[in-house]
């Protein structure tokens, strides 16, 4: 059995896989980038609920992950589905002419 | 049996309603008469059923409306009254079907025609059968809904369309006085029903306060009710023109039937009506009004229809004036004989109007004797029954009501004399029609296109009138005076019949005391024969003045004297008139005021000021609303870490 990675490690790459899939949300303006980033966010979070299992020893941390990655895999398609939608509709995936919200 | 009385009218109604619209004429006319003399049939039935035993019978079908204490059960009573209702409506309502089917002949929608008529029967039968206020108010709505519905029988000609719409609106008067009645009614008495009402004013001895004043405005509201359905002034103004309908309907409905439903329902009450005096002295004064105001303007008519409305006018006035003074029976004997000769005039008037093509001028008309025999015959009888000659049925009943009127304790002879002076314009108004279109010399049409002989109707026509000249004649003999009767040693038939019903209560015995009192025989003699020397008088002038074209004598010297009185005449006193300007116009303009400055301007205004206000100040709020996808997510983001910080301190 190899050296264990220590925890620290773990959690600092999920909290940079976090931040950069935060920033590619807020700046990104193409709408499967967007989703991309937003995978990303997702797999820090599992990242870290890997990490905690072993950490703690018990396996509840992965069976989250496992859920996770499968609500995952459901959101990647509806997204996916969703930005289809917006492309016949508007003829692009551009985030910025996707403005009905403005008051 | 009773059930069927009813069921047969609105299976007539809904079979020509909705099966067979567009199908053959003659089997529209067919169901038409068939379910109106199916009713006489078992209306006949339980007439003698409840003739052999006299007493009232309920007929309980169905638990209608409950709330709380208040019970309004659908259930029908067979009594005096409304077992001669019955007979009158579907005796008369069948003759009319029939003879409607000749003179709607040229017709298209006749289904629409008979599916009406159908209803009418039913609703009127409903209105005298219902053993409560609310039943009867049911018909009395129906009963205007048809009459709307066949007055504009012929709504293609707006005029038509506007005399329907105004006897319904003139009709929505009288029908808040009586609606008005029926919560008085309610609140002082806790029951809408006849028998037990009738019974609570049986038992009591004497009326405490407040049942002497509710009872006065209980009855005056009623007496509103009676007024805009029996046609009396202030609200007669619709009868006049409902004549735009057709002719049998003008008869059945405008004649013999609907109107009298304002006497019929002041009989049925008649225990309230004698529990006030004070209401009964207003009635009286209409009724007496009424006769001799619609006499008046028939004097001058020259529309054939238009001389019989007014003069239906002038009768339900006699009616009305007999409720006044006490005499319900002699009421409801004249509605029983003038249902029988009015019905048989305006079908006659019909059939000349049928020969004519539609003519109802009678300046156009004259000599018509020798083409229309039989109508003659006929309109001659009813023309002798309604003015009152001895021996037809006329006579006997407004003899009886004038009276009636002159026992009368308050001014008595004065409403007599009112009632003598109608009685003569009615001899005149009914020989000048007589002799306008059946005597003197044809009327020469000056413009060149010819005219068609007038021929005789067929028989399913004439017959009904034959039947209807007999009932003119006879029923008048069911109700023969007292005084006269008592020389062949006989009584009041008539009067005998309804005594059962109509009962003056224990606690208004004493004001009415007169009813029963014994008059001397020699006044009765005198008033009977003064009134028809007067009846002679007139009947004689009217033929002196109308056999010869042109008009010559008395009316022509009168008319060229008095311009501006035969002017007020022919205007009918220009109460429409009056009416327009006074009531009809102000309303009018109240309510475009309501709608164009209320309405639009404040009411419209402030939502919409309302509104206008929100949106501009809306945006100072909403100014952070840019639609960015991005910059929501930060916030988002921001602030979830902002909870994230200050949760860690």
């Amino acid at each position: 059995m190899s050296a264990m990675v220590p925890i620290e490690h773990s959690l600092i790459l999920a909290f940079l896989l976090f931040f950069i899939g935060a920033a590619g949300v807020l700046i990104r303006r193409n709408l499967i980038t967007v989703l991309m980033s937003i995978e990303l966010m997702l797999n820090s979070a599992n990242l870290l609920f890997v990490a905690a299992s072993r950490q703690v020893g018990n396996v509840e941390g992965q069976v989250m992950m496992s859920f996770v990655i499968l609500i995952a895999a459901c959101e990647a398609a509806i997204g996916l589905a969703m930005v289809i939608a917006i492309f016949r509709r508007y003829g692009n995936i551009k985030t910025e002419f996707l403005r009905a919200l403005r008051g | 049996m009773i059930w069927m009385v009813l069921l047969f009218p609105l299976l007539g109604a809904l079979l020509n309603g909705f099966l067979l619209p567009r199908r053959s004429k003659l089997l529209s006319h067919g169901v038409a008469v068939a379910a109106v003399a199916g009713a006489f049939a078992c209306a006949c039935c339980v007439f003698l059923e409840f003739f052999a035993t006299r007493h009232s019978h309920l007929y309980f079908g169905f638990n209608w409306l409950q709330a709380g204490k208040f019970t309004a059960p659908f259930e029908l009573v067979v009594d005096q009254l409304s077992g001669l209702m019955i007979l009158i409506i579907t005796g008369i309502g069948t003759l009319i079907h029939i003879y409607a089917g000749g003179y709607m002949k040229e017709e298209v929608t006749t289904y629409r025609f008979f599916a009406y008529l159908n209803l009418f029967v039913f609703m009127m039968l409903l209105l005298v059968l219902g053993n409560n206020l609310l039943v009867m108010f049911v018909g009395w709505e129906g009963v205007g809904l048809c009459s709307y519905l066949l007055i504009g029988y012929w709504f293609q000609e707006e005029a038509n369309a506007k005399a329907g719409m105004k006897a319904f609106l003139v009709n929505r008067i009288g029908d808040i006085g009586f609606l008005i009645g029926i919560f008085l009614t309610y609140k002082h008495f806790g029951t809408v029903s006849f028998s037990e009402l009738s019974s609570w004013m049986n038992l009591m001895p004497t009326l405490a306060e407040p049942y002497p004043k509710a009872l006065f405005w209980i009855t005056l509201s009623f007496f509103i009710g009676a007024c805009g359905k029996s046609a009396q002034l202030p609200l007669y103004v619709w009868l006049p023109d409902a004549m735009a309908g057709p002719t049998p309907v003008s008869a059945l409905i405008h004649a013999a039937t609907m109107v009298t439903a304002g006497i019929f329902m002041m009989t049925r009450l008649s225990f309230f009506f004698y529990a006030a005096p004070d209401t009964m002295l207003i009635v009286a004064c209409v009724g007496a009004l009424t006769a001799l105001f619609a006499a008046t303007i028939a004097l001058v008519q020259t529309d054939i229809k238009k001389v019989l409305a007014y003069s239906t006018v002038s009768q339900l006035g006699y009616m009305v004036l007999a409720c006044g003074v006490g005499a319900f029976d002699a009421g409801v004997f004249h509605l029983l004989t003038h249902a029988c000769f009015k019905a048989l005039l305006f079908l006659g008037a019909g059939s000349v109007i049928f020969a004519m093509h539609h003519e109802q001028d009678m300046r156009r008309m004259g000599g018509l004797r020798k083409h229309l025999p039989i109508t003659h015959g006929v309109m001659l009888v009813g023309v002798l029954a309604i003015i009152g000659v001895p021996g037809f049925s006329g006579f006997f009943s407004k003899d009886e009501i004038l009276w009636k009127a002159f026992i009368f304790p308050t001014y008595g002879p004065i409403l007599w004399g009112i009632g003598f002076l109608a009685a003569g314009c009615t001899a005149f108004y009914m020989v000048r029609l007589l002799c306008l279109t059946f005597y003197g010399t044809p009327y020469q049409d000056k413009s060149a296109h010819h005219h068609h002989h007038p021929h005789e109707t067929p028989w399913y026509m004439w017959g009904p009138l034959v039947v209807l000249a007999l009932l003119s004649i006879g029923v008048g003999y069911l109700g023969v005076p007292d005084f006269l009767a008592h020389l062949v040693g006989g009584h009041n038939l008539f009067a005998h019949y309804l005594e059962g019903l109509i009962y003056i209560p224990a606690s208004a015995q004493g004001a009415w005391g007169h009813l029963h009192a014994e008059h001397a025989h020699e006044l009765e003699w005198g008033l009977m024969l003064s009134s028809v020397a007067l009846v002679t008088l007139a009947a004689g002038t009217a033929v002196f003045c109308y056999t010869n074209r042109p008009v010559r004598g008395v009316a022509s010297f009168l008319g060229g004297h008095f311009p501006r009185l035969h002017q007020l005449l022919l205007d009918k006193y220009r109460v429409d008139e009056c009416y327009q300007r006074k009531i009809v116009t102000p309303l009018a303009e109240i309510s475009t005021f309501l709608w164009q400055v209320v309405d639009v301007r404040v009411i419209n205004g402030c939502v919409n000021w309302v509104g206008y206000l929100l949106m501009g100040t809306s945006g100072i709020a909403s100014f952070r609303m840019t639609g960015s996808l991005h910059r929501y997510g930060f916030w988002v983001l921001a602030g979830t870490v902002c909870v994230l910080i200050i949760s860690c301190f």
